[in-house]
């Protein structure tokens, strides 16, 4: 498992946490706010970077020179 | 209700509702210029396919800075449905929360590496002379109100009727605001057709759909402030009616208007602002 994908779980299983203890438990209210503003952008970061489809291997190299090779 | 279900209800629906009245925009325009255009729905759902699309850092992008501008636009306009819909804050925090977006667009477009995204990245320079208007608004909600807060902002209108009616050129400044920020806008240099799609060219696959999701909670909430604090304490229903008819009347705007030129588009928007503060500022001391 590469190290994206790794990063990617944690960030996600951790968000999740977060926000579920957040929504069960009462907290101040700048921790609630904290919570919200750092996990909910990371769990959407996490979902995405982990549902998102690759490149083939072989075709891996050309698309990150797409599409504005050489500029 | 616990703070962190209220939060989380209200990001859901800002992105939902945010969605499906950017599909309605993109509808609205196409059926003025004679075109069927898309489904309402399909803003949502290309929001959401986009997070499935095969997805790729081009080799130009300045990492980690390409992928975390996408984040930190994320976290802006959470922090603004966390001070608007939520909690009724300050309109000095959305202020910034607007101020902020202005650098994303910057950013997002510098770290790409595009020329597309290097020249709106410049432009959004430019037009951050745009956000003076909202900054005269609020200066004379507080003139009129003594206030920035957005729930006594509230009150203060339950008690003496909507600001639109008592400084309609201020609502006019905002709603200006609006359009500047609206798709397809007259105003909007820095996602001109000449630039693909500006700052957002080279963000595609996963980070758009991210993009897509943040803007259609900043549309939410644009929207959601101006009914708020110029029409007072509304009900959903009036929310709903309220949003639907500033995005038929952008979407006619942008429909029937050109795309004016990056200095005509700041002009134009500074002297709107000028000419509404003098005439706001003499109706409320005169």
């Amino acid at each position: 498992m590469d190290k994206q994908k790794i990063f990617c779980i944690i960030l996600l299983i951790l968000s999740v946490v977060a926000i579920v203890y957040a929504c069960i438990f009462p907290l101040a209210t700048w921790i609630v706010y904290l919570i919200a503003i750092v996990f909910i952008p990371g769990f959407v970061l996490a979902l995405g970077l982990l549902t998102m489809a690759k490149p083939r291997k072989e075709d891996a190299e050309e698309r990150v020179k797409e599409p504005f090779t050489g500029y | 209700m616990n703070l962190m279900i209220d939060i989380l209800v209200n990001v859901i629906i800002a992105f939902l509702a945010g969605s499906l009245i950017l599909g309605l925009h993109r509808k609205i325009m196409a059926r003025v210029q004679l075109r069927p255009g898309p489904p309402i729905v399909q803003y949502l759902l290309h929001s959401l396919k986009f997070f499935f699309k095969e997805s790729a850092i081009p080799r130009t992008a300045s990492m980690p800075f390409y992928v975390g501008i996408v984040v930190i636009l994320a976290v802006v306009w959470i922090i603004g449905v966390i001070v608007g819909p939520v909690s009724h804050g300050s309109l000095l925090i959305l202020f910034g929360v607007y101020a902020i977006y202005k650098i994303v667009e910057h950013n997002a477009g510098s770290s790409s590496g595009s020329p597309y995204g290097k020249m709106s990245c410049v432009r959004a320079v430019l037009s951050a002379a745009t956000e003076l208007p909202l900054f005269a608004a609020i200066a004379l909600i507080y003139f009129k109100t003594g206030t920035m807060n957005i729930g006594e902002i509230i009150a203060y209108q339950g008690a003496h009727g909507p600001l639109a009616l008592s400084i309609p050129l201020a609502a006019l400044m905002f709603f200006i605001l609006i359009l500047t920020k609206s798709p397809y806008s007259p105003f909007a240099i820095t996602k001109a057709k000449e630039l693909i799609t500006g700052f957002e060219t080279e963000h595609f696959g996963f980070l758009r759909g991210f993009l897509m999701f943040s803007e259609s909670i900043a549309w939410y909430v644009m929207l959601w402030l101006f009914l708020t604090i110029f029409f007072g304490p509304l009900s959903a229903i009036w929310y709903v009616v309220g949003m639907i008819v500033i995005t038929f009347i952008t979407g006619f705007v942008n429909a029937t208007t050109p795309l004016l030129n990056p200095n005509h588009s700041v002009m134009t928007q500074i002297t709107i602002a000028g000419a509404c503060f003098v005439g706001t500022l003499l109706m409320i001391f005169i």
